[in-house]
């Protein structure tokens, strides 16, 4: 039991940091790739397992976007997306119940739900947390255009990447 | 106590969810720079349009108080201005604002309840009467030009001859040389007046201003009535014919101020006795 919170502990410092040292600088200047920004800290909230409590797991979404924010200058625009997202997380789980209903012990785990329904989960996650962080971002729908290219931009990328850090990570909870 | 518990119990993630969200946008509002002149700009927007609303409409109820009272400012001025104007010995604008004794003339701000200007004859009706001080045999005039006699009073009517009735016959002046002659109306067009009994001397041309000239106790000197359109030697060849463009439409009035003339009765007075 205390080796699995030390493991997520771990986890979490790791995808922090490595959201504010190195995608933090990642910055594709090439046409409309310029949308795109990586996001991997939301891996840890969308992963995180189903027996922390929600408003727990929605206090921690929030001081992960605090934190993050403190690198990006924008005190609030992170934590306002993560607060959303962990709300939202349930609903999506609900939303996208395989037929055979969740594994109670190991709800993420890969093998079991397999990499398409993984896919789509991460998809929908990441897009309910990019457009509100986008839409928060820009704090004005009079940006509509940029909005939705960086959300779709970013999504793609951030998926990507997400996919990777989790089959490195392999969690097994 | 314990119906609150189950509330938070049962939507506390999404209360906690809303209370940290608004938290999120308190930091963003105050610490971020774009996102905070967007709220504050968008903030304005909304107060501004809202308040914009209230004003009109708080505006339009109050739309016959504010005439009333804007109605008494300009009675006031005006009042002022003439009373400066016939006393130009002393040139001293404010002495005139605020001194009442050398106010010769009273103005009282009234408004038109009723009017014709079509007729042979044309009467206005005002919506003050004895209440506000007037009397008969008050002039009439507008911020344009003159209006009429009050020819009939009550408690809260007056009626008054205007300038467009057969028996008008008011005392006027070319303001330039002061030759004055009476004003008629022969009953063609509501603008244009006829001053008869001008001098053929007296120098005129096309455009001079015509203003009242202060000898009836009626109109103060100097207001101004009209222009001169063209004029002629008369039938008899003593006297000038003028057709007179009245500056103001009787047509599109609704405010009218009553001169009132303390002094008037002790100018009749020396007048009568004179054998006049």
């Amino acid at each position: 039991m205390g080796t699995k919170w030390i493991g997520l502990i771990i986890r979490l410092l790791i995808v922090v940091f490595l959201q504010v040292v190195i995608c933090k600088r990642i910055n594709l200047d090439y046409g409309i790739l310029s949308f795109a920004h990586i996001f991997i800290y939301p891996v840890w909230i969308m992963i995180a397992p189903t027996k922390i409590p929600r408003p727990l797991l929605i206090t921690i979404a929030f001081f992960i976007g605090l934190f993050v924010d403190m690198f990006y200058d924008s005190p609030g625009v992170h934590a306002a997306a993560s607060v959303f997202s962990a709300y939202a997380r349930s609903m999506i789980l609900r939303f996208l119940e395989p037929d055979i209903g969740y594994d109670t012990d190991h709800p993420f785990n890969l093998n079991k739900v397999g990499i398409l329904w993984f896919i789509s989960y991460c998809g929908v996650f990441l897009l309910a947390h990019l457009f509100f962080y986008y839409s928060v971002e820009a704090f004005s729908f009079v940006f509509f255009y940029e909005i939705i290219m960086s959300t779709i931009i970013s999504l793609l990328f951030s998926v990507f990447i997400m996919l990777i850090f989790i089959l490195l990570s392999n969690p097994k909870y | 106590m314990r119906n609150l518990l189950i509330l938070i119990a049962k939507y506390g993630s999404t209360l906690l969810f809303l209370f940290l969200e608004l938290v999120c946008f308190f930091l963003i509002i105050n610490f971020n720079k774009s996102q905070g002149e967007i709220f504050l700009h968008s903030a304005n927007l909304l107060s501004g349009k809202v308040n914009q609303q209230t004003q009109k409409i708080s505006d339009f109820l109050r739309l016959e108080a504010e005439n009333d009272s804007l109605l008494t400012e300009n009675a006031r001025l005006l009042e002022t201005i003439i009373n400066f104007r016939i006393h130009d010995q002393e040139n001293n604008f404010e002495a005139f604002e605020n001194k009442d004794s050398l106010a010769i003339y009273k103005f009282i701000p009234a408004r038109i309840c009723n009017k014709t200007t079509h007729l042979r004859n044309n009467y206005i009706t005002l919506c003050s009467g004895k209440n506000d001080s007037i009397i008969e045999g008050m002039g009439v005039i507008s911020n344009t030009g003159i209006v009429g006699i009050v020819n009939n009073v009550t408690d809260n009517y007056a009626q008054a001859i205007t300038i467009l009735h057969s028996q008008s016959r008011i005392s006027a002046a070319l303001k330039s040389s002061q030759y004055h002659g009476t004003l008629i109306w022969e009953g063609s067009e509501a603008n244009k007046l006829s001053l008869i009994t001008l001098p053929k001397y007296a120098e005129i041309s096309v455009g001079d201003t015509i203003v009242t000239s202060g000898y009836s106790t009626v109109f103060p000197a100097g207001v101004p009535v009209g222009k001169v359109l063209n004029y002629s030697i008369d039938g008899g060849g003593d006297n000038y014919k003028v057709e007179v463009e009245l500056f103001n439409n009787l047509n599109k009035l609704s405010y009218v101020y009553v001169i009132n003339f303390p002094e008037k009765e002790e100018k009749e007075q020396v007048e009568i006795s004179d054998g006049n």
